[in-house]
């Protein structure tokens, strides 16, 4: 190459990488508009509507410490980068948000950035809560604002190790990622639809678990464009189901009914909940109003199935029953069954009514990933306590008697039986789950 | 009692009542956050398994007492042509580790006085610990065996120690020492019960013979599907470390 032409590169290089700073300059230190509606001005805020605000966006759970105060934050969730805590979001003006404005309330809400310009982790919802309606959040606000006791408890610093825990990229993870636009109304659907789906997409935030991420751990859809929205994730040792219509294993066999009464109940006649859900189902569903979960449950119930490749199927089948009824059961996993489930789960996998779950048909046997099935094999698992069903049932864990070799071949069992037709679970993936939830202790 | 002092008691428990209720009320709210918060499940493991093992080497027995015991477990399960024997499924293990429990020390109950010998009805009335009533009921035993027949229990013939079991038993052989029916009936003869059909995990019932002997199909709780069937049950038995026999 001659020199003016090597130099013209130079410069062209140069110039590219000038410009880029530049760029992402202007996308890291911008401290964005909220974009409230002029509106808001002249409305009186409602802090009880916003108390209910508060409920359907499930604030209280992860704001609040493990039997610490409401709201005062210090809750640990672990993510690939590290452990990261709540922030007090109490009225206290030092250590809470007793200092913000609406417009700075709003901007963390549906931006995920702090009034200093610093930017949350996505573990905050803001992906979701970006859909939520100027009025919802005003009295969220004034609630938060008027009926929360201020508590001067200091956030706790992130364990993210250095360069992962330089926060400006997440400006360019938001650019990339975040669609910061409003619920809109389908004109097509009728009013509890859309309902419904302002819920699930916004303040319930139902994607942030049920919605498959990508390998920058984006949501692959944030307002239910595609058959992958609320088509079943995988995130820390848990497997949260998917939502949409497929009848192996999604919710196509449930009626609208049997979802609102899961939702409000914690149980239903096919499952109950346990884990995170069941957190979500003891702070949050379980207080909305019968005409809110009936809504969710419309919209979740007109989801189209999702792609069927890969999945679970499921077609009722009596064999396994006669099978052991006469005592003709050889396989390993079968013979675990029989000895240390079927006494609750019964033999015909049908458990008992809103009592123990039906395996049969269960979405969380049949998801692609096992790994509730396997955590709640390995550790048993809590229904809550709801006002609907008091009985907080649990069931043991199993992880002190059996090896990983037996859980799979019991995994494996419980997904080809009665009907189920699940691939089969490796020890190997047992050994994981395994690991992962003992080191997700806080005693670890 | 008369009507002044009733009124005085009542009082006394109203104030006494008043003054518990806000600790009351903490207690409660500290066992509904407990429960509430998180997935504070119940710990569902067991005792650590001990199975039977071939070689065992008794930790609280002295060599004289551990034979007295292997002995007695002999005649009071003997194996025979319905199924093998107390020793063979290592019950005087079991009873061995039995020592070493807070229960062979009497941690599990009242043991302070006063020591009245009760009607039956009133359950355990003496004050010694399970582990007295071993040794001081072997050395009694074996005090009247040398007394009638010159020679320690371990040293008679079968029909001999049938023999001095079934008097003991009846309560007419006898010690000064302590009733040498309580220990037979309340310690030894249950104990050995228990080691022979209690979980393999305690030291006994190895490989759960003595379950399959009876046609017991262990832990498996429930067995509902099955009510109605005219055939026997098909599974062989398992054990709460979940092994199968």
């Amino acid at each position: 190459m001659s020199r003016p032409a090597r130099n013209r590169w130079l410069i062209a290089g140069l110039g590219l990488i000038a410009a880029a700073t530049v760029v992402v300059s202007a996308v890291v230190y911008h401290v964005p508009d909220p974009a409230i509606s002029p509106a808001l001005t002249h409305r009186t805020p409602d802090a009880t509507r916003g108390e209910y605000i508060a409920v359907l966006g499930d604030c209280a759970f992860c704001h609040t410490e493990t039997a610490g105060p409401s709201y005062a934050g210090g809750r640990a969730f672990s993510t690939p980068l590290g452990t990261i805590y709540s922030s007090n979001i109490t009225p206290d003006r030092d250590t809470g948000i007793g200092a913000y404005t609406l417009a700075d309330f709003v901007r963390v809400m549906r931006l995920g950035v702090k009034p200093d310009g610093t930017r949350l982790y996505p573990a905050m919802p803001y992906t979701a809560y970006a859909k939520v309606a100027d009025e919802d959040l005003q009295d969220l606000f004034a609630y938060v604002q008027s009926d929360i006791a201020p508590l001067p408890v200091a956030s706790r610093a992130t364990h993210i190790p250095w360069p992962l825990s330089i926060r400006w990229p997440l400006a360019l993870w938001n650019a990339a990622f975040h669609d910061d636009s409003r619920f809109v109304t389908d004109g097509s659907k009728d009013s509890q639809w859309n309902r419904g789906a302002y819920l699930v997409q916004g303040l319930a935030h139902c994607g942030t678990c049920h919605t498959p991420r990508g390998i920058f751990f984006e949501e692959k859809d944030l307002r239910g464009r595609s058959n992958l929205y609320l088509s079943g994730s995988g995130l820390d040792a848990t497997s949260p189901i998917n939502l949409r219509g497929n009848s192996g294993d999604g919710l196509g066999r449930w009626s609208t009914a049997d979802i609102a009464t899961l939702l409000k109940s914690g149980r239903s006649e096919h499952s109950a909940v346990t884990g995170t859900m069941a957190d979500a189902v003891r702070h949050s569903t379980q207080y909305m109003t019968d005409q809110d979960v009936t809504s969710i449950a419309i919209y979740v119930k007109s989801l189209s199935p999702a792609p069927e490749h890969g999945r679970a199927s499921f077609v009722a089948s009596d064999s396994t029953m006669s099978t052991i009824m006469a005592g003709s059961e050889r396989s390993p996993g079968g013979r675990i069954y029989l000895d240390s489930c079927a006494a609750c789960h019964r033999l015909s996998g049908s458990g008992e009514n809103s009592t123990f779950p039906t395996l049969a048909g269960n979405p969380s046997v049949l998801s692609s990933d096992p790994s509730s099935l396997i955590g709640v094999i390995l550790e048993g698992g809590r229904v809550p306590s709801t006002a609907a069903a008091p009985s907080g049932l649990a069931m043991p864990g199993f992880g002190w008697r059996y090896s990983d070799a037996d859980i799979a071949a019991l995994a494996t069992f419980t997904r080809s039986s009665w009907g189920n037709n699940a691939p089969p679970v490796t020890a190997a993936k047992v050994a994981g789950i395994r690991d992962q939830l003992r080191s997700g202790r806080p005693d670890h | 009692m008369s009507s002044n002092d009733g009124q005085t008691s009542r009082r006394d428990f109203l104030a006494t009542t008043l003054a518990l209720a806000p600790l009351a009320v903490t207690v409660v709210g500290q066992t509904a956050a407990q429960s509430i918060n998180g997935e504070q499940l119940p710990s569902s493991s067991p005792a650590p398994d001990h199975p039977s093992v071939p070689d065992y080497r008794p930790s609280y027995f002295t060599s004289a007492e551990w034979a007295f015991i292997n002995a007695a477990c002999a005649r009071i399960i003997p194996a025979d042509e319905h199924g093998p024997g107390a020793v063979e499924l290592g019950v005087p293990q079991y009873i061995d580790r039995q020592m070493g429990t807070p229960w062979a020390d009497g941690g599990i109950w009242y043991m302070q006085g006063p020591f009245f010998a009760g009607a039956p009805e009133f359950g355990y009335q003496s004050q010694l610990t399970p582990k007295q009533q071993y040794r001081m009921g072997i050395k009694a035993i074996d005090t009247l065996c040398h007394e009638r027949l010159n020679m320690p229990f371990v040293a008679l013939t079968a029909a001999q120690q049938d023999d001095v079991l079934k008097q003991i038993e009846k309560g007419s052989l006898t010690s000064t020492e302590l009733p040498l029916s309580t220990f037979f009936s309340g310690f030894l003869l249950r104990n050995v019960m228990e080691g022979y059909f209690g979980d393999p995990m305690y030291g006994g019932n190895k490989d759960m013979a003595a379950w399959k002997m009876i046609g017991y199909p262990g832990v498996r709780a429930d067995y509902l599907e099955w009510v109605g069937q005219a055939k026997p049950y098909p599974y062989g038995p398992v054990s709460i470390y979940g092994k199968r026999g």
